[in-house]
């Protein structure tokens, strides 16, 4: 139980410039690194915190935010008893894995026969040391700090993270598998750097979650996913915070001539989270296919602002986002297809439906189009609705339940997004996750 | 409803002389955020949304009983929560408010 007045957002001193100038005694970054760091600093100390008269934050409320309650871990030392339940692994042979606790990451693995090779899995704070120009080549190369001051936070004090690299016509046949987990109270600055080179292959497989669903935290990432000619990416995303905690992420993709790049986001944690996501594609015959999947449930509230943004002509994007909500949670969804000058014979979709499990529910869904080519293709549609009394009556009338009956339209809702998805534990998981949530409806 | 609220469903939320004719504040309680608004001497309490655009209601001025959002002109009436003007359609909650030794307690309703 708490009462407060309102006071501005205050960064407080745990994120204050005391706090990031131990941070850069702490680390071992090379030089390039510190630069940017402190370049991002800057940017963070200009900027104000958003506010509602942008329209990204318009329906984002960020008061509730005590990030004098957070702190960086400087210290780089966590308790490995953190350490939060993995749950796409269930059945699955990996090729590597990393994982993180509170933004630092505890363990790295890599089939020897993939490093002869020269791929590189593992730590990205390590990584910027021992492979220093590949990384400082492509890190936050997609993410500018002057997006926002979240974005500007993170570029200037990610504490570790994950850098997944994939040399030229090298194609791994298992999938790679990244854990970032955060414990109660604590702050993950993490970030994701994954780079595919010409004709590269790779699965991988990313979640992130809390010891307990009561959890709280603070996470504040990135994701950067940088695909060249002909390389093909599936990218899995399981957010699964604990409902206490906030996060603020800008994600990111780049992908190259004739790429494919299929990336499934399913949102089902935290109290409030605002994800900046945006696929760019850079060269011709580019193909990039996002799968959302959102659950929310009691006062969760979680916003996806999206960008499919065609900047070279024959290229194909497809977004699919689906949110299913319970109870008085919210979800936010805008998504925008822009298309540049030049690039003809785009071929544009996006769609984003919800179900509305409660009269208290909400689901804002604003889909949009910025058009400047004149030989292209760009659908767009959004649906919101409650689950239909007829489908319920009927599922009754042959002996299930009212809530078996909301449980088997619910997965139903989201069968369309299941069969897009390759990769069997990942439907497993998503679809045990998605049961987990849904309230006995009687 | 109001009348059933428990005494432990109750949050402390400011002095009662914190509140002033016709100036609307705004409070976080139990990490909901809320308005608290005085009319013809009756404390009232709603949460800080429109239900238009879900934004918050808290910088918006007084028309009469009249919550007025910022941004597009929805009205709640402060006394109920009630929407009486267009963007809004639908009501935004109501708290109950009480009143204990010069402190203002508040329940928040589902």
């Amino acid at each position: 139980m708490s009462t407060t007045t309102i006071d501005k957002l205050d960064s407080a001193e745990t994120f204050g410039q005391q706090a990031f100038e131990r941070l850069l005694l702490k680390r071992i970054d090379p030089t390039w690194l510190t630069a940017k760091r402190k370049e991002a600093w800057e940017i963070f100390q200009s900027l104000d915190w958003p506010n509602p008269r942008d329209e990204n934050w318009m329906r984002s409320d960020i008061r509730g935010l005590k990030l004098s309650k957070f702190a960086p871990n400087l210290d780089e030392s966590v308790e490995i008893s953190q350490a939060a339940p993995v749950r796409l692994l269930e059945g699955v042979e990996v090729s590597a894995s990393v994982r993180s606790i509170n933004g630092v990451v505890v363990g790295e693995s890599l089939n020897p026969t993939l490093a002869a090779k020269g791929v590189v899995v593992g730590s990205l704070s390590r990584c910027a040391r021992d492979h220093s120009a590949i990384v400082e080549k492509y890190l936050h190369s997609l993410i500018c700090p002057k997006s926002d001051r979240f974005a500007a936070l993170q570029t200037a004090m990610w504490s570790d993270g994950f850098f997944v690299y994939v040399p030229r016509n090298v194609r791994l046949e298992l999938p790679i598998h990244l854990h970032a987990s955060m414990g109660d109270g604590q702050v993950d600055l993490s970030h994701t750097l994954i780079v595919l080179e010409q004709g590269a292959e790779a699965t991988v497989l990313f979640e992130s979650s809390s010891p307990d669903t009561a959890s709280h935290g603070f996470h504040c990432g990135g994701v950067e996913l940088i695909q060249h000619g002909n390389s093909h990416l599936r990218y899995v995303s399981l957010q699964d915070w604990g409902k206490g905690c906030w996060q603020f992420a800008h994600q990111r993709a780049s992908v190259g001539r004739d790429s494919q790049l299929q990336w499934t986001v399913a949102a089902m944690g935290s109290r409030f989270a605002q994800v900046d996501q945006r696929v760019e594609l850079v060269e011709p015959g580019a193909r990039s296919q996002v799968n959302g999947v959102m659950f929310t449930q009691d006062r969760q509230h979680l916003v996806y602002n999206t960008l499919q943004h065609h900047i070279a002509p024959n290229c194909i994007s497809d977004f699919l986002y689906k949110s299913v909500l319970q109870d008085s949670s919210r979800t936010v969804w805008r998504g925008m297809i822009k298309v540049s000058q030049g690039a003809q014979k785009t071929d544009g979709y996006q769609r984003n439906d919800n179900l509305l499990l409660s009269d208290t529910a909400r689901a804002d869904s604003i889909p949009g189009l910025e058009i400047n080519a004149d030989d292209v293709r760009c659908t767009h549609g959004s649906t919101s609705g409650r689950v239909d009394e007829e489908l319920i009556f009927y599922a009754q009338s042959r002996g299930f339940t009212r809530s078996e009956a909301i449980r088997m339209i619910v997965t139903g809702f989201f069968q369309q997004i299941f069969d897009r998805i390759t990769i069997q534990s990942v439907r497993e998981a998503l679809g045990a996750a998605i049961a987990r949530q849904v309230r006995q409806y009687e | 409803m109001k009348e059933t609220a428990k005494m432990s469903e109750f949050h402390y939320v400011c002095p009662r002389e914190q509140i002033r004719p016709a100036q609307p504040q705004t409070f976080e309680v139990d990490e909901r955020f809320v308005v608290l608004v005085e009319i013809d001497g009756q404390v009232h309490c709603i949460e800080d949304m429109c239900t238009h655009d879900g934004g918050t209601l808290g910088d918006g001025h007084l028309d009469g009983a009249c919550l007025v959002c910022p941004r597009h002109g929805a009205k709640f009436d402060v006394r109920t929560g009630k929407a009486v003007c267009m963007p809004a359609t639908e009501d935004t909650p109501s708290h109950t408010v009480k009143i204990d030794s010069g402190k203002i307690y508040v329940a928040l309703s589902d």
